[in-house]
């Protein structure tokens, strides 16, 4: 998963929310109920030591300390349960003191004699180690005797130590659960864009007419969708707009250039003129020509996008087209001493408007031409992929400049820009082929050759598989 | 013959008709649809040249009016839409030709006389210009009696300039005859094919017969225009 993708980062932070969550709800319980346990076991101590207390009271004036202590002794039994039990008289010696407890948590020898003043609060409790005391009163026949209650605090450390455990063990599981359900989630949640990504990426140029998917859910991934097919509608009209705009162009163009061809062609038949005027004219004329074919071109190109000017379309083999083609213009090669080939790999069948197919093979045939060297080689290359029709222009020219390569295919691009270019030259030769081929759903690529020269590769799709071929394609 | 132009741009339609008047047609001009239904209703004319872009009728309409009382008379387009729906259409409702604008004049007058020749008199099949024959119908050709090879692309372009003899023809009508359409893009193919004409139907001989018109076209004739 990238590291950078909202969905890893949200789960991360996921992860990292739920963890601090995690220790701070544990030191907050761990925390909590070490407090309780202790409230608790005060309030125990406290009881007790009222306890003690009134057996003091009770039991000392008649039946003497021997049988008090002894029955204090064996109801509480202070040693087995790990309590601390001490008296002292008025005097300050001790009348009774429990032994050592069994958890050996502290010793009660060395418990150090608090004095306590009488009006000390009750409720209070003093941690001495491992040792929780309380202390109390007694009085009995007018002596006040001090009483200190006390118990081990290893029992609740011992709660406290598996509840750590406890925890030990239950947050990596519960991590693990809120970070595989988090990811499930984020990943449920993101589907939609992820969906609105590949469907966005799926919308070019010659596809704007396509949305992406809204999904019914009236959140923020619907308005996205939404506020997206916006743009993509305004681009679409921006993009009709300019196309409409250089067909419209291309149409008012074409009546001023009537005027002139007409005109011109008029004054150049003049009988009197002197040869240098009537080569201005001539010159006029040929611009004009060339300036008609430009806009010619334009339009061509302008239908083509629009998806208007592809409209005879027949099935028929390339491989035929290719070679009648090449041998139409066959003279054009042969005055440079070209050798033309074309390799055919059987039979290559397309589906097209055979017309404009043809146009892509001159038009390509030509700059093939142009490019390459007197004596040069051209190959014409035609086969059958297992899901293209594919045609392979190879020429052995010096190649096309690598900064030069991703441009070739646009509008009046030249591919060496001091070049002086022939009359004829409209430099949308290879924009016509391009609109051409996108218009077929196809695709062209330019690419110079290691050996030198460049390879222009025409694909497009193959027919669909018929049993019996309706329109055969006429001719040929 | 008499030729009825219906165009609503005043400069085309004075370079039209100035033209076809110096080839010694008789023209009349309207500018409107209309007017130009009445008048080609009314008058006798042996081709009617036609605008699809008219205030008040459009030349469609009016070309499917004029086809209910007049069926016969050849009628040209002449117009700046080009898309293939609009001339199949317009073609059905009754055009013999299409001109797409810009069009050189030397098409606009080629196309005319071979809508007024339609039907008429069936061409030879021998062509004579000077000494050069041309059998159109086992596509031989011999000049001063000495046999000349072709091969198909020379033999059509030969032959093309022949049927037109005297006229001069531009590079883009010879490269939409002989070739196709889709070869419009590079026009020296015309220039390469002339020359390697010439090379076979005039060098040898002394008297040249394909002239060059620059800025234009090409013509074949006796003599120079």
């Amino acid at each position: 998963m990238n590291s950078r993708s909202i969905s890893f980062r949200l789960v991360v932070w996921h992860a990292a929310i739920s963890l601090l969550v995690c220790v701070g709800f544990g030191l907050y319980t761990y925390f909590g109920l070490s407090y309780f346990l202790q409230l608790a076991q005060t309030d125990t101590l406290q009881r007790r030591a009222h306890e003690v207390a009134a057996i003091l009271e009770a039991h000392m004036g008649h039946e003497g300390e021997p049988y008090t202590i002894e029955l204090i002794r064996t109801s509480y039994a202070p040693e087995n349960n790990d309590r601390f039990i001490r008296i002292r008289r008025p005097d300050g010696s001790l009348l009774y003191v429990s032994g050592r407890p069994t958890d050996g948590a502290f010793d009660p020898a060395a418990v150090p004699l608090l004095t306590v003043p009488p009006a000390a609060d009750p409720s209070r409790s003093i941690t001495l180690g491992n040792l929780l005391l309380v202390q109390s009163s007694a009085v009995v026949n007018g002596r006040l005797f001090l009483l200190d209650c006390g118990e081990s605090k290893l029992s609740n450390a011992q709660v406290l130590r598996g509840f750590l455990v406890m925890l030990g063990f239950g947050v990596p599981v519960f991590l693990l659960v809120v970070v595989a359900g988090g990811a499930v989630l984020v990943r449920q949640a993101l589907k939609p864009v992820r969906q609105i990504i590949d469907a966005a990426k799926a919308i070019t140029s010659s596809n704007l007419g396509q949305r992406l998917p809204v999904a019914d859910t009236a959140d923020e991934i619907e308005h996205l969708s939404v506020v997206l097919n916006e743009m993509i509608g305004r681009l679409e009209a921006a993009l009709q707009h300019s196309q409409r705009f250089s067909a419209d162009a291309s149409h008012e163009l074409r009546t001023p250039l009537t005027i002139m061809r007409v005109e011109l062609e008029s004054i150049s038949q003049e009988p009197v003129m002197d040869t240098a005027t009537r080569e201005k004219i001539a010159s006029i004329l040929e611009e004009t020509d060339r300036m008609g074919k430009m806009v010619e071109g334009l339009l061509a190109i302008s239908r083509l996008d629009t998806g208007e000017a592809v409209v005879n379309v027949s099935r028929f083999d390339l491989s035929i087209l290719v070679a009648a083609t090449a041998e139409q213009i066959a003279l054009l090669a042969d005055e440079k001493h070209i050798n033309v080939r074309c390799n055919a790999a059987g039979t290559v069948e397309v589906t097209g408007d055979r017309f404009r197919l043809q146009q892509v093979i001159v038009n390509l045939l030509d700059n093939a031409i142009k490019y390459s060297p007197t004596g040069g080689e051209i190959l014409l290359n035609t086969r059958t992929t297992d899901r293209e029709a594919v045609l392979e222009v190879i020429d052995s020219g010096p190649g096309i400049p690598p900064e030069a390569l991703p441009h070739v295919f646009e509008r009046f691009f030249r591919a060496d820009s001091v070049r002086t270019h022939s009359v004829n030259g409209t430099g949308l030769g290879l924009s016509i082929v391009r609109s051409i081929c996108l218009a077929h759903g196809g695709t062209v690529e330019a690419a110079n050759l290691p050996a030198g020269g460049c390879r222009i590769t025409v694909c497009l799709p193959l027919p669909p598989p018929t049993r019996a071929v309706a329109g055969r394609p006429q001719g040929f | 013959m008499r030729i009825l132009l219906i165009e609503d741009d005043e400069k085309v339609a004075r370079a039209v008709s100035t033209g076809l008047e110096a080839e010694r047609f008789a023209v009349d001009w309207v500018s409107d649809g209309p007017e130009g239904l009445d008048t080609a209703r009314l008058g006798t004319y042996d081709l009617l040249i036609l605008d699809l872009m008219l205030p008040g009728l459009s030349g469609t309409e009016l070309l499917k009016r004029l086809r209910k009382v007049n069926s016969d008379v050849p009628i040209l387009i002449l117009t700046a839409r080009d898309a293939m729906s609009e001339k199949v259409a317009n073609f059905e409702a009754g055009a013999d030709d299409y001109l797409t604008k810009p069009f050189a004049f030397a098409e606009l007058v080629v196309r005319v006389n071979a809508l007024l020749r339609r039907g008429a008199t069936k061409r030879a099949n021998v062509i004579r210009i000077a000494d050069l024959e041309i059998d159109r119908i086992h596509h031989q050709v011999q000049r001063n009696g000495t046999g000349i090879k072709l091969t198909s692309k020379e033999y059509s372009l030969l032959e093309y300039l022949a049927l037109n003899a005297g006229r001069v023809l531009s590079r883009s009508m010879i490269v939409d005859h002989v070739w196709d359409q889709s070869f419009d893009g590079l026009t020296n193919i015309v220039d390469v094919y002339v020359r390697q004409l010439r090379s076979k139907i005039d060098e040898p001989f002394k008297q040249q017969l394909i002239h060059t018109v620059r800025g234009t076209g090409y013509y074949i004739g006796e003599q120079e225009l």
